[in-house]
């Protein structure tokens, strides 16, 4: 085959298609430098297939071709980042929560719970040096009270961090369903654009950056499986799939959406009432191993692995549920000390009965009267009578009922479980008339006696009365564990944020946008532009000769 | 290394936010004057603070109570001191009454100063602290003697109103009027006299008899009651003792205890500007350069 008149032309023109098909790349690249999730992309430029010369004089070149436009990514760090990221999830969020879980407790500081309980025993102390002064008695009531709100304070203040994150994991659950979709619609797109030979590059960007923001929310994983059939252009076909805990939340054009359910039955008793439990739509039981949704489950739930009611565990985490219950138990002990004098005094674990408030004598020489008690159904204080008749009907309800075999302390005892943080409160009987009805005395009539407070005032150093110590040990033991925690939380996102940091900096800098090298292609593909335009004028000038001066 | 846009920015951004994390630290810090505001910035500091702080309101309190056990036993002692010099004038009359040289008007005003000391030792009796009476015992609401020398009330020896004033330290405080008043019997029941006042009646009677006998022998009696009386105070005063050293302690404990409290707690102020300071060099520093890095690129040449 000879040369043709033209064929110097069309070389030239495919220079400057190549030359405009990347400019109009490096544009392109450009103006996404600051897309989230955007892979920068490189044309793909060979030559173009040659033509033989027919007289054995070699291969003649045609000039370049654009193959293909192919995205800079690199799929392992992509899985890396997906499998990090879910930790960064969960820590950055219970890393918040315990933060407001402290301020809760407002300690230390000047107005916590050191500095109320303080002031309690301190209203005590006063009573013993002066046991008739009306005016102390009053302000031991006010201090009892004070103590009394705290607590109902904590725990109103739980339950509705406790509804906030219950709130929290209805939204994370319609997030993942709403990326779930989004990835779905993406897996169509792209099937079909891919089907023909194309490379749908933007559209799996956008597919990555959705599993980026999916992994921060839960344990998944998402991979391309080869279907084992072939597309039309011979390339393995392949479908997307992500999944959590190995159950597939989107498999090529299916999604499976999660859902929230109130539970009937509470996992922890502390809990407040509908909160949702999450599971797959389909019925199946959820598990998470990380991720934003599992860190607000643990925090709402979390009681430190223990067996609910209904043989459920708990997340074996100290979330809400767990200081609930610590606050429950401290003014069930409380009050059943403070009140019965029931204590452990030395150590052996089994309680003893010791004087308490019911055991001492009014001013006008009563006895009998409970100091602390709970607020009823309207939250006013119930009397020390209706407590323990409330009490007793408690005890026969979990079954331990009046005969011979159960103590009076027994049945007592498991009556104060109707205490709790939300209803503790002093008894009417003090409320209505602190004056006569605190029991100072250890007798009838003696109005200086102040042997019964001195009794109370003692157990403050009981440290048999909790498992962590007196009274003030128990509540330090609570905080400080928080902060512990806490500070963990602190230390594993730091790391996270670290390690997630160093991996997202690595995909930039393989897929990220570099300006100055996209302008330094710029002036390349520019000249380029500029010498196969010459080259056409040149031609041009060629073919004016062979056309207008060659005279026929 | 390829390094893209980006990443400098993004580098920079984490880097100006670490930055100004640290400087909030220390201008908390320095706001606050504690080094921490939540038990998770340092668990250990948290939980020390809590156990300091219930110490020293504790202390606070045993101190305020030795403050009340102080005035009430100094009001004892006050009382009980009237009284002994009550029985030495006792003790003084009786001996010149004993003596056969009196006129019979001197026998008289003895024997009206002898039933003025009488009536003075029974309202002695019935002292009061703040409307409580010191020596009913845990009757602090009733007066302990009527005026004809008989209990108006029950007291117990054992009647002791103890304050505290340390963990597990407490002081009775009071002195119980049985004890005082009955030098023999133990206790003392409503309705029966007063051995004490009855020493003085008997004085008083075998004046108006003018036994001169049975004056002598009753000086006997008065120093009895004196020995008693003496014995008492002796007791109070040790306790008294006791209550002072207590008090020194607990000042000592007090400024102890706070200086820890503040050493735990506190923040080094001078350290704490000093590391403020440097965060802003600091933060100044890489504001500097990252606004120089982030600007020019290639475009910013290419003319």
């Amino acid at each position: 085959m000879n040369n043709t008149t033209f064929m110097g032309l069309e070389i030239a023109m495919r220079g400057l298609y190549s030359s405009q098909r990347a400019m109009a790349n490096i544009a392109h690249n450009i103006d996404n430098v600051n897309t989230p999730g955007y892979s920068r992309q490189v044309v793909n430029q060979t030559s173009a297939r040659p033509l033989l010369v027919a007289n054995g004089a070699g291969m003649l070149g045609m000039g370049s071709d654009v193959v293909s436009v192919d995205r800079v990514r690199d799929i392992f760090l992509d899985e890396k980042y997906w499998s990090e990221a879910q930790y960064l999830g969960e820590w950055s969020v219970k890393a918040t929560i315990i933060e407001d879980m402290q301020t809760i407790y407002n300690e230390p500081s000047d107005y916590g719970y050191t500095k109320i309980i303080s002031d309690f025993y301190s209203s005590l102390q006063s009573l013993t040096t002066d046991p008739s002064s009306l005016s102390t008695r009053a302000l031991v009531k006010e201090k009892g009270v004070a103590v009394a709100k705290y607590f109902n304070s904590v725990a109103v203040h739980f339950d509705h961090l406790q509804e906030d994150l219950n709130n929290m994991v209805n939204a994370k659950v319609e997030e993942i369903n709403n990326i779930a979709d989004q990835i779905r619609e993406l897996n169509l797109q792209i099937y079909h654009f891919e089907v023909m030979g194309n490379k749908a590059n933007d559209l799996r960007d956008h597919r990555g950056y959705l599993v980026d923001k999916l992994s921060r929310l839960v344990n998944c994983s998402a991979y391309e499986v080869e279907t084992g059939l072939k597309l039309p252009n011979g390339e393995k076909e392949t479908r997307f799939v992500v999944t959590i805990s190995g159950k597939a939340l989107v498999d090529h054009e299916k999604a499976v959406h999660l859902k929230c359910e109130s539970r009937e039955t509470k996992l922890n008793e502390e809990d407040i009432e509908n909160l949702y439990e999450v599971s797959w739509a389909d019925g199946n039981k959820l598990q998470l191993k990380s991720g934003e949704l599992k860190a607000y489950i643990d925090m709402r739930d979390g009681n430190d692995g223990i067996i609910g009611s209904d043989g459920r565990a708990s997340p074996n985490c100290k979330g809400i549920p767990y200081y609930q219950r610590k606050m429950n138990e401290f003014v069930r002990t409380f009050a059943l000390s403070f009140n019965e004098g029931i204590i452990d005094t030395d150590g052996d674990g089994v309680l003893d009965n010791i004087e308490g408030h019911v055991d001492g004598f009014t001013l006008s020489g009563n006895t009998g009267i409970r100091f602390f008690a709970m607020l009823d159904e309207y939250g006013q204080p119930i009397s020390s009578t209706e407590f323990e008749a409330r009490a007793l009907d408690y005890a026969s309800k979990m079954g331990i009922a009046d005969d011979p075999t159960t103590s009076w302390d027994e049945r007592l005892v498991a009556g104060y479980q109707n205490i709790t943080a939300r209803n503790f409160s002093i008894s009417f009987d003090i409320e209505e008339n602190p004056s006569e009805n605190i029991a100072a005395s250890s007798n009838a009539g003696e109005a200086g006696n102040n042997e019964n407070i001195n009794k109370l005032l003692a157990m403050r150093h009981n440290t048999y009365m909790f498992m962590e110590g007196a009274p003030e040990d128990f509540i330090k033991t609570v905080i400080s564990s928080m902060g512990v925690d806490g500070q963990q939380y602190n230390q594993y996102l730091d790391v996270q944020e670290g390690i997630v940091m160093q991996i997202d900096n690595r995909r930039h800098s393989i897929s990220g946008v570099s300006l100055n090298e996209e302008m330094t292609n710029l002036v390349k593909h520019q000249q380029i532009y500029g010498a196969a335009a010459a080259m056409i004028q040149s031609y041009s000038e060629i073919l004016d000769i062979l056309v207008n001066r060659m005279g026929i | 290394m390829r390094i893209t846009n980006n990443m400098l920015i993004n580098n920079m951004m984490q880097s100006l936010s670490g930055n100004l994390m640290r400087t909030q630290k220390y201008f908390n810090q320095l706001a606050s004057g504690k080094k921490i505001s939540l038990p998770s910035d340092d668990p250990i500091v948290a939980s020390k603070a809590l156990k300091l702080r219930t110490d020293v309101s504790e202390i606070a309190q045993y101190k305020r109570n030795t403050d009340d056990a102080t005035a009430w036993m100094d009001i004892t002692e006050a009382t009980m001191s009237q009284m002994t010099d009550l029985v030495h004038r006792m003790k003084e009359i009786t001996n010149q009454a004993a003596n056969g040289t009196n006129t019979d008007e001197d026998l008289l005003k003895i024997r009206e100063e002898a039933s003025e000391l009488r009536s003075q030792l029974i309202s002695l009796g019935n002292a009061t602290y703040a409307g409580r009476y010191i020596f009913s015992g845990y009757k602090t609401d009733k007066p302990l003697l009527n005026d004809d020398g008989t209990y108006n009330i029950d007291v117990n020896n054992s009647e002791q109103i103890r304050f505290e004033i340390g963990i597990g330290d407490n002081i009775n405080i009071n002195v119980p009027g049985s004890d005082l008043f009955n030098r023999t019997i133990v206790g003392a029941s409503a309705g029966n006299k007063s051995e004490f006042v009855d020493t003085f009646d008997k004085v008083i009677a075998a004046m108006d008899s003018d036994d001169k006998s049975e004056l002598s022998k009753l000086l006997g009696d008065l120093d009895d009651e004196l020995g008693n009386l003496l014995r008492v105070r002796a007791g109070l005063g040790a306790r008294m003792n006791r209550v002072e050293l207590a008090a020194g302690r607990l000042e000592d404990d007090n400024v102890n205890f706070t200086k820890l409290m503040s050493k735990n707690e506190d923040v080094d102020i001078a350290e704490a500007i000093m590391k403020l300071q440097n965060e802003e060099n600091v933060y100044r520093a890489s504001l500097a350069t990252g606004a120089r890095v982030i600007q020019p690129s290639l475009v910013d040449f290419l003319k």
